[in-house]
């Protein structure tokens, strides 16, 4: 009867929540569409383009070359590949000209979903990091938590997510095409513009329906879910799967959404620098505020309703350690993540040709060296501190390095990136120890210290170290010259402009996720009975066990000692 | 008191955004900036944390 009450509540909760997904695209293609710019002047006269060329000139190879075999390499991809529009006319210069301009696209667009599907494989590592660090009693309940939340993530992000992220995004000139993203709603405050979120892209249609699209689609939907499964951590091992799902497609829908058009999709953080003279706005290059800032606040303001496990605090207050089941999956998901991460990073310049995006191996370089000195410092504090060096922190340590470098990883030298991945690796540690032993908030996972505390570090860590040699096309956020950080006689506007991002998702997201989050509370109920938390959520909300052939044995507190059956 | 909270929240976010207008030079914006950033951790930590922390399941 009482499960009866609970499945009658998630349904309306579910139907309430895809009305009002269903209802954002009709309202918001209701505002006017951004006004046309100005008729483009007509081209210059340049040289003849459907004039035939000379293709034998360009020495091919001939056909008995061709069927001796190219072990070598040299006679394949030649004038003989170029395609032309007019078989009857041969190859034109415009035919050879319309190659070269495909061949970029074509690179970039390679480079972008290749580095989207390594940063979608980064699901698989946070799934068997979470999962390793929880008690055998939950491994199937936060494997599914973290299974899922692919799914919910994505489809609330077809509806609408990427509408009001990428909606209005000016044309990425890295993926070429039409422009069908340019529609953004905006406010006159403080006699600036602000852009508030995108208005086109509901469902991928009409002309959006575009392989430049697509492929901007994939790969933020990708990064989108990588900070909805930050908050699977946090609150696992006591979070209702109801609530779990709901909360997921919210964040997914509007918070996350939101906060990357100001940052990404054209918004108001991104025009500081062009509207009041903050540096290049906003800079945030892959997303440590965007993606786990918003993921790590979002995961601090779910802690805080679900409240800690049963047995972690004693009742004076003083937490008791409940060691993760597996630490072999915790370090084997962390490579993966590490591994993920070459696509985060080095993806986010969309493009591998063109548009000083050959830094492509400098953001590599940076995000490796940053997690290995993330990994350096969670070590040696852990070490000096407490005597060995403890491996779940280490873990967290690398993770801490690859957050904190994730914003400024396409703006620094390699010096840099070491100095920000060391005291990631630093702050990891105190962080959890502060928010367990100060706030009191239960983090089975430390979510909240790598992602959270790591992410805002990353986004001040630009205003201090970004060393003004970057060129992507020559301007930043619509600010022409490098993105420079104090350190690098920059000054400290565009530290101010960073500020600003830290405070907005402390102040915005936080806020936001907060009270979508206490009206989901009240509606299903965010908590688990302590009756099935206690048997561990396997059996009470999946109905079956993630090790069968093991006996969980509770304990005092009910952590789920293992033993082989 | 959790309104409250989320009120305090929300106006550390807003006060480096709605001064800039009035406060020019950087520096000026910078402690704008960090004040608001000091307002809202009060709210999340000083006001939110501490009314959950009254309820928590150790308490109970």
């Amino acid at each position: 009867m009482k499960s009866g009450k609970g499945l009658k509540r998630f349904s309306l909760a579910v139907v309430m929540l895809l009305v009002v997904l269903c209802g954002l695209p009709v309202w918001a293609q209701t505002a006017a569409p951004a006004p046309a710019s100005a008729a483009a002047p007509p081209p210059a006269p340049g040289p003849k383009m459907d004039v035939p060329l000379d293709a034998k000139a360009a020495q091919p190879p001939s056909t008995d070359d061709l069927a001796k075999g190219d072990p070598g390499g040299t006679k394949t991809g030649t004038v003989n590949d170029v395609v032309p529009a007019d078989a009857t006319k041969g190859v034109t210069l415009a035919d050879v000209v319309n190659q070269a301009g495909q061949n970029r696209i074509a690179i970039n667009f390679v480079w972008t979903l290749v580095t989207g599907f390594l940063v979608m494989f980064m699901q698989a590592g946070f799934a068997i990091v979470e999962t390793g660090l929880c008690r055998a009693k939950n491994a199937n309940h936060t494997m599914m938590m973290n299974f899922m939340v692919y799914g919910f993530g994505l489809f609330a992000y077809w509806v609408c997510g990427f509408a009001l992220q990428m909606g209005g995004c000016a044309p990425s000139s890295t993926l070429g095409g039409a422009n069908p993203l340019n529609s953004e709603h905006t406010i006159t405050f403080l006699g600036k513009t602000w852009g508030l979120f995108g208005q086109h892209g509901f469902f991928l249609s009409g002309a959006t329906y575009d392989v430049a699209v697509m492929v901007l689609f994939l790969f933020q939907m990708v990064f989108m879910d990588t900070a909805l499964t930050i908050v699977t951590g946090a609150a696992a091992e006591r979070w209702k799967y109801a609530a779990f799902a709901i909360s997921s497609v919210f964040l997914g829908a509007i918070t996350y959404p939101v906060f990357a058009n100001w940052a990404w999709g054209g918004g108001w953080l991104s025009q500081l620098g062009a509207n009041f003279g903050l540096g290049h706005g906003y800079c945030d290059f892959a997303g440590s505020g965007v993606v786990h800032g918003v993921g790590g606040i979002t995961a601090l303001a779910v802690s805080m309703i679900v409240g800690p496990r049963i047995g972690k605090y004693t009742r004076n207050g003083t937490p008791n350690a409940m060691p993760g089941h597996d630490i072999v999956i915790v370090l084997t998901g962390c490579f993966i993540l590490a591994f993920g991460w070459f696509g985060f990073n080095p993806g986010s310049t969309l493009a591998a040709s063109g548009n000083g995006a050959l830094r492509i191996g400098s953001i590599a370089v940076n995000t490796m060296l940053a997690g290995c000195t993330g990994s350096f410092g969670a070590l040696l504090y852990m070490w000096m501190r407490y005597g060995k060096p403890d491996a779940s922190m280490t873990g967290n340590g690398l993770l801490a390095g690859l957050v904190a470098i994730t914003a400024p990883s396409g703006f620094v030298s390699t010096v840099g990136s070491v100095i920000i991945g060391f005291i990631a690796g630093l702050l990891v540690c105190v962080s959890v120890e502060f928010v367990e032993r100060v706030l009191k908030v239960d983090d089975p996972v430390g979510a909240i210290s790598v992602h959270g505390t790591n992410g805002l570090w990353g986004v001040i860590s630009v205003g201090l170290f970004a060393d003004g040699t970057s060129n992507y096309g020559g301007s930043w956020n619509g600010v022409s010259g490098s993105v420079t950080g104090l350190f690098y006689g920059g000054g400290a506007s565009q530290l101010v402009a960073q500020f600003i991002g830290v405070g907005t998702l402390l102040g915005f997201v936080f806020a936001l996720s907060y009270l979508g989050n206490w009206v989901i509370d009240i509606i299903v109920g965010q908590r688990s009975s302590a009756a099935d938390e206690l048997e561990g959520l396997d059996i009470p909300e999946m109905g079956a066990l993630c090790y069968p052939e093991f006996v969980l044995k509770p304990d005092a507190f009910g952590s789920g000692s293992v033993k082989a059956a | 008191m959790k309104i409250v909270g989320v009120l305090l929240v929300f106006v550390g976010w807003l006060l480096p955004i709605v001064t800039l207008g009035i406060a020019q030079s950087t520096g000026a914006r910078l402690f704008l900036a960090l004040l608001g950033i000091a307002i809202s951790l009060a709210g999340i930590l000083g006001v939110l944390n501490k009314i959950h922390l009254k309820s928590a399941v150790w308490k109970v």
